[in-house]
């Protein structure tokens, strides 16, 4: 039961960064950007070019946070911005085209290989019957401060007012004197750097391929959906609900049933099962399990 | 324009007699993807044959042998692609390849539907007895493999046994044989997971395999999943209970030696009595000792296929076929006596019981 719980746990801080991103990215332009999977397999290939080039993993880290983010303005500026004024789905169309050629520039660059950091692994620690290995501590501890630091600054700071303000009504918060592009473009930055901190995390965990991004694309789609788009700490819920769907799935035996010990789903219908979770609570509440601050459009 | 397209002509006048002197055949390896370590070795093992022959002067009186090798990149549509390039451009008569079962099932069928020899040097699923005429393995098949595994199982005195194989016409045919083969003598498997290829985790799998708590996991998979599936255990503290692997050198061979300590397994006795002095030369020519055991087939394929042209005095797909029918009743190849049964597969396939304790080593 403990090892359930800590699955679910490790599971759902994969998921829940680069939701959050997703989510409050939406809550302000009001387009799910398809392209924040893929600038968490860029940080994560970032990070591991700067730790082989010699830096410490924590430098490297910080410094392919930091690059990512700034990639996000960057592509929000130049593409997406220009996107938006022919509308929302025009921008996720294109979005989802940007991810293409993502893929496309890591095959060319990192290759079809899976990759891993360069870390001693050592015995898991036991806890309870469960067990951890340090990395899935440190990878959750960071991302739990992470989730928390964007909570603070979602509801403790001015900016975070600015946000919520925003992202209420953009009309209005302009002639308030609110500086909405600066405060979108801050958004913006912020889901970049969350997301290259998930891809981090998920590949200091185990291994990473080009394809890291494009595996937690529906998933992660799929929290911030059952969250309320647009409803930052939804998305984390939401996360927390996936992840225990698919746990749970892998992890019930069938045998009894069918007369048998041990029957288990494949592990490769784990998917499967969280879509279907979401497709039952849409049918229930088609605005997710919370309702945002927005109505989506 | 005119003058180019009549120098283009004469030049393909001179060239095609020029590239005719030499006797070309294929091979379609993975090159690159999970196995790729394993691949490049079968390479390996190609490239000394041909060398040995050219040095010895070549096939069919002084004609240069050549082999073309492409790379499957691990994948079955890519396998297919290599191989029509191999027969309809460079018009090959033969092709050796792949690895993974699931790949060399259909690049075979599609050879002997095209009339081309096929020579399988590292699959061992029971449906490649299936593929037809012209279709040949110098490696043993699974039912073989399976029977030597469940016998080692039960002498180590384990009687429950939990299974775990990649989802493809390789492992499910090992997992049924084996399944099969234990019960009959008197073990049982508990759980049988059968995993997805190419996925970067396979924690959930190694968690619903542990649930049997069987006294011995017993795995096959290909080099970089099967690294994976060693660090999850690890990671998991699966490693206190035994780990039995069936071809220990393909489990092993991109594995972290920390990960893999202790564990036992059965692998290809891959070098026969004449087989020392390529193992001599190998060790020349690449500075180190066997990478895995699967290069020797690779050599042997191509030593087999120049015989059967030298008999035959034609490169011919047919006349091929039809000599190495009869060169392969024990013929003494590096991986040991090389006899075909009525199905064109070698029949006699020896193993080796092996554990990793600082290195392989023979139990």
């Amino acid at each position: 039961m403990v090892q359930f719980l800590v699955d679910v746990l490790i599971r759902a801080v994969d998921l829940a960064l680069i939701a959050i991103g997703l989510s409050s990215v939406y809550s302000l332009i009001r387009f799910p950007n398809v392209a924040l999977v893929q600038y968490a397999t860029t940080g994560a290939l970032l990070a591991l070019a700067l730790q082989m080039a010699g830096l410490p993993l924590l430098a490297a880290g910080i410094v392919a946070c930091l690059m990512v983010g700034a990639l996000a303005v960057l592509l929000n500026l130049m593409v997406f911005e220009r996107l938006l004024r022919a509308g929302s789905a025009i921008a996720m169309i294109g979005s989802l085209a940007l991810s293409m050629v993502f893929s496309a520039i890591f095959l060319v660059t990192a290759g079809p290989r899976a990759q891993r950091f360069e870390l001693d692994i050592a015995p898991p620690l036991r806890f309870l019957g469960a067990r951890v290995t340090e990395h899935q501590l440190i990878a959750a501890a960071i991302s739990a401060v992470a989730i928390a630091g964007f909570a603070l600054i979602l509801f403790r700071t001015d900016l975070g007012r600015c946000m919520r303000a925003t992202a209420t009504n953009s009309v209005l918060a302009r002639a308030t004197g609110i500086d909405t592009r600066k405060v979108t473009g801050t958004v913006v930055f912020l889901s970049g750097v969350m997301a290259a901190l998930g891809g981090i995390g998920i590949a200091v965990k185990g291994e990473m391929s080009v394809h890291l991004g494009l595996d937690m694309l529906l998933p992660v789609f799929a929290a911030a959906i059952l969250g309320g788009l647009g409803n930052a700490l939804g998305a984390a819920v939401g996360a927390l609900v996936i992840a225990m769907a698919e746990t749970l799935v892998t992890n019930v035996n069938f045998g009894p049933i069918f007369g048998q010990s041990l029957l288990f789903i494949p592990a490769a219908y784990a998917t499967a099962a969280s879509f279907l979770l979401l497709v039952i609570v849409l049918l229930a509440r088609p605005y997710g399990l919370f309702v945002s601050e927005v109505k989506r459009v | 324009m005119h003058k180019a397209l009549l120098a283009a002509a004469c030049l393909a006048v001179i060239a095609v007699p020029a590239r005719a002197q030499d006797v070309v055949l294929g091979a379609v390896l993975p090159l690159s993807g999970a196995s790729a370590t394993l691949g490049d070795d079968q390479r390996r093992g190609i490239e000394l044959a041909v060398e040995q022959i050219n040095e010895g002067g070549g096939v069919l009186g002084g004609r240069k042998l050549r082999v073309i090798v492409e790379d499957s990149g691990g994948r079955a549509p890519s396998a297919l692609d290599a191989a029509k390039k191999l027969v309809t451009v460079d018009k090959v008569p033969a092709v050796i390849g792949e690895y993974s079962s699931g790949i060399t099932i259909p690049i075979g069928q599609y050879l002997v539907q095209e009339g081309k020899v096929h020579v399988n040097i590292g699959s061992s699923s029971g449906r490649i007895r299936a593929l037809g005429d012209g279709a040949f393995s110098v490696i043993g098949l699974d039912n073989v493999s399976s029977g030597f595994a469940a016998d080692d199982v039960i002498a180590q005195g384990w009687k429950t046994a939990a299974f775990i194989a990649p989802n493809n016409a390789y492992g499910q045919g090992v997992a049924e044989q084996f399944q099969k083969a234990l019960k009959e003598r008197g073990g049982e498997v508990v759980s049988t997971v059968l995993y997805t290829e190419g996925q970067t985790t396979y924690r959930r799998e190694l968690q619903q395999l542990e649930r049997g708590r069987p006294d011995v996991y017993v795995y096959s998979a290909y080099g970089k999943e099967a690294a994976t599936i060693n660090r999850e255990a690890f990671e998991l503290g699966l490693n206190s209970t035994p780990w039995y692997a069936i071809y220990l050198s393909m489990c092993t061979t991109d594995a972290d030696p920390k990960f893999v300590q202790g564990q036992y397994g059965l692998d290809l006795n891959n070098i026969g009595p004449d087989g020392k002095s390529y193992e001599e030369a190998y060790r020349k020519k690449y500075g180190e000792n066997f990478r895995t055991s699967f290069n020797g087939y690779g050599y042997d394929s191509v030593k087999l296929l120049a015989a059967a042209i030298d008999k035959a005095g034609s490169a011919e797909p047919a006349a091929i076929t039809k000599a190495l029918k009869e060169i392969g009743n024990g013929y003494q190849g590096a991986t040991g006596d090389i006899t075909f049964d009525a199905d064109r597969q070698r029949s006699k396939q020896p193993y080796l019981r092996l554990k990793i304790e600082d290195g392989t080593k023979q139990r």
